[in-house]
């Protein structure tokens, strides 16, 4: 049997293990199941061969499954992430209500995701994107707090309307293309569509509401603090990559759309900056690490988009793309394990977590020489001067947005209980993943062995850190010792500013909350209440007068045809 | 016989003789039933030996003069075999439910009686090989369909069977006149050949389309002649799973798609410009059906609507002529049937077995009957298109052959009419899996003593046949398969 093999097995085996945790017998073993589920997933990333095409015709519309080089990190990282959030899951959420129900879902769920980095045609990576996109709800709400059910309902509704969006988009693409579902077909044939900007449009909207697109985001900051922990990691980690993946496959890179290209960009640096700054005033440490991502992935999008603009191949972009989505992935799945395993210790072994979690937080905001600042150097080389430096100033807030995080992660266990060993032990794996793994793969970047070395390299990381750790310092001391706010410290008027802008936000929110409905009540929805009567009144009454109507129409025209 | 005449005619008497025997078998259930199962599962067995025929090319037909040169012809070809297949696995699913649904109460006979009335009228109309012989089976379901409809014989039971009556016989009068005036000017029209049209102006060619399609359109629903379908909600489940997934919405559509193809041509639909307004009025049909159901808080009400909806995507893809459209419209007359009957199983168990008749006494019912409620969420699933459920199917090869035909603003209504079925159906499974349940709810003990299997079976096999439809598209015999088949004989003659 050859390793192509494993592309459906990685597929297969988490939805044959949705099925069996679907059985009375097995439902209650099902998380220790589940566990082994993105196995093959982790094999496929290692052995199979790249870019050979597996077709299973009988399949759907026609199924084929390829694996490319810079899918390989995607779906890596990924199988990765979601191997050690399921051990973290075997331990956390056994015993507990409905563990059955979270390994169905948290299998189904992982077969999408994974099925996106393999799909080889639009048609198999729709049907993928769907699994994972309906299948994330459930866990999402797993809780049933009225918290859980609150973003549950932000999150389905932007879901299914992405899924609309998507679906239209490739749709018209594929139209375009002729009716066929071959990935490269489409991506040329969406180059030369007259609806090319509507397409576009479609795309980006469809993606963009899953990988934390600014102003689609929002889902993000809700569903995080929401969702059980292992579902909040991959959810983090892996799930808002299919957004990134989606739009490096499909869109027309190399053509130079340049419309397109700077709203992308320009869309994904307000993310960038603006969740990293927003989420400084947030006390939720999982809520902290919701706009970490939505401002990562901000980042990822913006170089997708500058990259779109300029007219840079899709192979350069992807690779890069997925050195940085492999680091971010590892690193988030270890920051949100972390503030789980936080919840359960305290006193020293807290302290020793905490550090965990520091090396971790430095290493997404890219201190050199760590996975991070390998990530960030290989954004950086594609992309043009101004895009590099927007990077590099984003360490910054991405430091500030992390010191945050380590400062709102409380240990809250019994007093000196030490984290237990399944909880500390995936965050460890993960966070030595993303510090180690982009050495690994940095041929894929293309840029020299010793690129990380240099000087230059060297302080663009450092710099923006030092930066940071000297304002958080400061900021530290002024709130403990000063609380007046001492002069010359821009950080904490800024920070009141922004709380005080984002709590008059929240009010003017409240108020809209208040008055809108009630002028929909008042000025619409009686309106069409009336219009939908009017219909029931004409539905009632037309069998009445049908038969008459009928027998006219059909005398006219008989009257016509003998005229 | 022959076996070319022989498949034709069994395919009848499959039907009428269990017809027969529940007339004349009263008061012995146990016999009725079992010659109905019977016959139900021998139909099936002569469906699959039809399918390896006219899949290797073979045509049964059967003809018989009705009156002196005016011939009555049944013939088996790929369009009549697809709605055959659809009609007989599905009868037996409904007939097993039915059984069980009915089981202890009155006018069993007169029931069975009439409902197998309506499958011959069915496979009659499937196999029908001209206008005339349509029109024979297609009044014949009309009527037959009347005392099943009025079957409880309460006051709104009643007023739904005359509304029934008042819009079908309208519609059947346009229809004949249609046919009268097209066939005194084309002589007896076969649908293998097609109309003769030469002797009419186009004007006139214009009326008589919309004669024929207007008379069709009555039973397949199409704005403003839909009214009769919520009306007859009013009919027991099984009835009304029946109407909505196979007998006379079906009819409709299907005679639609024969006007379009096999009466008129593709091509001249096109050239007289008739396919364009009706993709409009199908296009608006589905919106309004939507939009209606998202206003009811009845269960089969909603889904009542939901069937206005759905139908006019067979008669959109009929319309919009080109493969892609063509093999859309038609596989979703199979998958539509598939979902939607599963639908009507489910809604009818949740009145039978737990009183639930409004969507907001659905909290927490699917826990306590999870078979019955999880066929039920994969059939909604795949109405609202989320694959790999079949809807997704229909809708992809529907929107890709609108573009096809220059016709790009139907993947806005399409789009359109997806996020309208998940605002309508995702409230249910919501509700029916998330929300805590009320005090309204039978008590587990008083569930599990009317758990009768074949009232749940038939639902779960039916949603495992919509699942599998899509899983498995790519198969050769699967509907898609077939209607690819068919798109392909009527392209490349």
């Amino acid at each position: 049997m050859s390793a192509i093999w494993l592309l459906p097995l990685a597929v297969g085996l988490p939805l044959v293990l949705a099925g069996l945790s679907a059985l009375p017998g097995i439902r209650d073993r099902s998380l220790t199941l589940a566990v082994i589920a993105p196995a093959p997933g982790l094999a496929a990333a290692l052995f199979a061969p790249r870019d050979d095409v597996l077709v299973l015709p009988d399949l759907v519309l026609g199924v084929s499954l390829s694996l490319s080089e810079p899918g390989a990190l995607f779906l890596g990282g990924a199988s990765l992430l979601w191997l050690v959030a399921g051990l973290y899951s075997r331990f956390s959420m056994r015993g507990k209500d409905r563990a059955g129900n979270f390994a169905l879902f948290w299998n189904l769920c992982l077969a999408g995701n994974l099925g996106v980095f393999l799909a080889a045609d639009a048609i198999t990576f729709y049907v993928a994107f769907a699994l994972v996109s309906l299948m994330a709800f459930p866990l999402v709400i797993h809780d049933r707090s009225q918290k859980a059910l609150n973003a549950g309902v932000a999150y389905i509704a932007l879901a299914v309307l992405g899924e609309a969006a998507l679906l239209a988009g490739l749709i018209l693409a594929s139209g375009a293309a002729g009716g066929v579902a071959d990935l490269k077909a489409i991506v040329d044939a969406i180059g030369l569509s007259p609806d090319r900007s509507l397409i576009l449009v479609l795309l980006i909207i469809g993606f963009g509401v899953k990988a934390g697109l600014a102003p689609l985001h929002v889902w993000l900051p809700v569903a995080h603090p929401a969702a059980p922990v292992p579902a909040s990691a991959v959810l983090s980690g892996a799930i808002v990559k299919t957004g990134i993946f989606g739009l490096l496959t499909f869109l027309p890179f190399g053509d130079g759309h340049m419309a397109a290209g700077a709203v992308l960009g320009a869309l994904g640096f307000a993310g960038a900056f603006g969740a990293a700054i927003y989420g400084l005033t947030q006390d939720d440490p999982k809520a902290v690490l919701a706009y970490s991502t939505v401002s990562q992935m901000g980042l990822m999008l913006a170089g997708a988009g500058a990259g779109l603009a300029a007219g840079l191949d899709a192979s350069v972009l992807m690779a890069v793309i997925a050195i940085y989505a492999l680091h971010h992935g590892l690193a988030k799945g270890a920051l949100f394990l972390g503030a789980g395993a936080m919840a359960e210790t305290s006193g020293r072994p807290a302290l020793r977590l905490r550090a965990v979690l520091g090396v971790v937080a430095l290493s997404v905001a890219g201190l050199p020489l760590t996975g991070g600042a390998l990530a960030k150097l290989a954004l950086k080389a594609p992309l043009g001067p101004a895009s590099a430096l927007l990077i590099t100033v984003s360490a910054f807030t991405t430091a500030l947005l992390l010191a945050h995080f380590l400062a709102v992660v409380r240990p809250s266990g019994a007093a000196h209980a030490p984290a237990p060993r399944v909880r500390s032990v995936p965050v460890m794996l993960l966070g030595a993943g993303a510090l180690i793994l982009p050495w690994a793969v940095w041929a894929m970047s293309g840029l020299p062995a010793g690129y990380a070395w240099r000087w230059d390299n060297l302080a663009a990381g450092a710099a923006p850190l030092a930066l940071a750790v000297l304002v958080a310092a400061l900021a530290h001391r002024a709130r403990l010792s000063a609380p007046r706010a001492p002069q010359g410290d821009l950080l904490v008027p800024a920070m009141v500013m922004l709380s005080a802008m984002g709590s008059s936000l929240q009010r003017a929110i409240a108020q809209a909350e208040k008055t809108l409905p009630r002028l929909l009540e008042v000025h619409v929805s009686k309106r069409v209440l009336r219009l939908g009567d009017l219909a029931d009144r004409t539905e009632a009454a037309l069998p009445a007068v049908l038969p008459a109507l009928l027998l006219a129409l059909i005398l006219l025209i008989a009257a016509l045809a003998l005229a | 016989m022959s076996p070319s005449v022989l498949i034709p005619v069994l395919l009848i008497l499959a039907a009428l003789i269990p017809a027969l025997a529940s007339a004349v078998l009263p008061g012995r259930a146990i016999w009725r039933n079992g010659v109905n199962i019977a016959f139900a599962v021998f139909k099936l067995g002569v469906v699959a030996f039809a399918l390896a025929g006219v899949a290797a090319g073979t045509e049964y037909e059967w003809r018989v003069a009705f009156v002196p040169g005016l011939d009555m012809i049944l013939r088996l070809d790929a369009l009549a075999l697809l709605f055959i297949t659809l009609s007989a696995v599905l009868w037996l699913a409904t007939t097993v439910y039915a059984i069980a649904y009915l089981s202890g109460t009155k006018h069993q006979a007169r029931f069975f009686l009439f409902f197998n009335l309506c499958v011959v009228s069915v496979s009659g109309i499937a196999m029908s090989g001209s206008l005339i012989t349509f029109f024979i089976f297609y009044e014949l379901l009309t009527l037959a369909t009347w005392p099943l409809v009025v079957h409880t014989g309460t006051a709104k039971a009643m007023a739904a069977g005359r509304t029934y009556l008042a819009y079908t016989l309208a519609g059947s009068a346009a229809l004949l006149a249609g046919i009268v005036w097209l066939e005194s000017g084309a002589g007896p029209v076969e649908f293998v050949a097609g109309a003769d049209l030469s002797g009419f102006n186009t004007l006139d060619q214009s009326l008589i389309f919309v004669l024929l399609i207007g008379g069709l359109g009555a039973k397949a629903a199409l704005i403003p002649l839909h009214a009769w379908l919520p009306a007859a909600m009013a009919a027991p489940a099984p009835v009304s799973a029946l109407l909505h997934a196979v007998a006379v919405v079906k009819a409709g559509a299907f005679g639609v798609v024969r006007v379009i193809y096999d009466v008129y041509g593709i091509e001249a639909v096109a050239m007289l410009g008739l396919g364009i307004p009706l993709a409009i009025l199908a296009s608006v049909t589905i919106v309004y059906g939507s939009l209606q159901a998202l206003r009811q808080s009845d269960i089969k009400k909603r889904l009542a609507y939901s069937t206005v909806s759905q139908i006019s995507y067979i008669v959109l893809g009929a319309s919009l002529a080109g493969p892609f459209a063509v093999i859309g419209g038609l596989v979703h007359l199979v998958h539509q049937g598939l979902m939607k009957i599963t639908l009507f199983f489910g809604a009818g168990i949740l009145a039978e077995r737990a009183g639930i008749s409004q969507v907001d006494q659905m909290d927490g019912i699917g826990r306590r009957m999870p078979i019955t409620m999880t066929a039920f969420t994969i059939a909604a699933l795949g109405m609202i298109g989320a694959p790999p459920v079949a809807g997704f199917v229909s809708k992809w090869y529907l929107a890709i052959g609108a573009y096809q035909s220059g016709a790009s603003w139907v993947i806005a209504v399409l789009a359109a009419s997806s996020l309208l079925n998940a605002a309508y159906f995702l409230p249910l499974i919501y509700r029916a899996w998330l929300k805590p349940s009320g005090g309204g709810l039978p008590s587990p003990e008083a569930l599990a003593a009317t758990r009768t299997w074949m009232l749940i079976l038939p639902g779960a096999f039916t949603a495992a046949a919509a699942l599998g439809a899509g899983l498995f598209a790519g198969f050769e015999l699967s509907p898609l398969g077939w209607a690819t088949l068919i798109a392909e004989r009527t392209y490349l003659p």
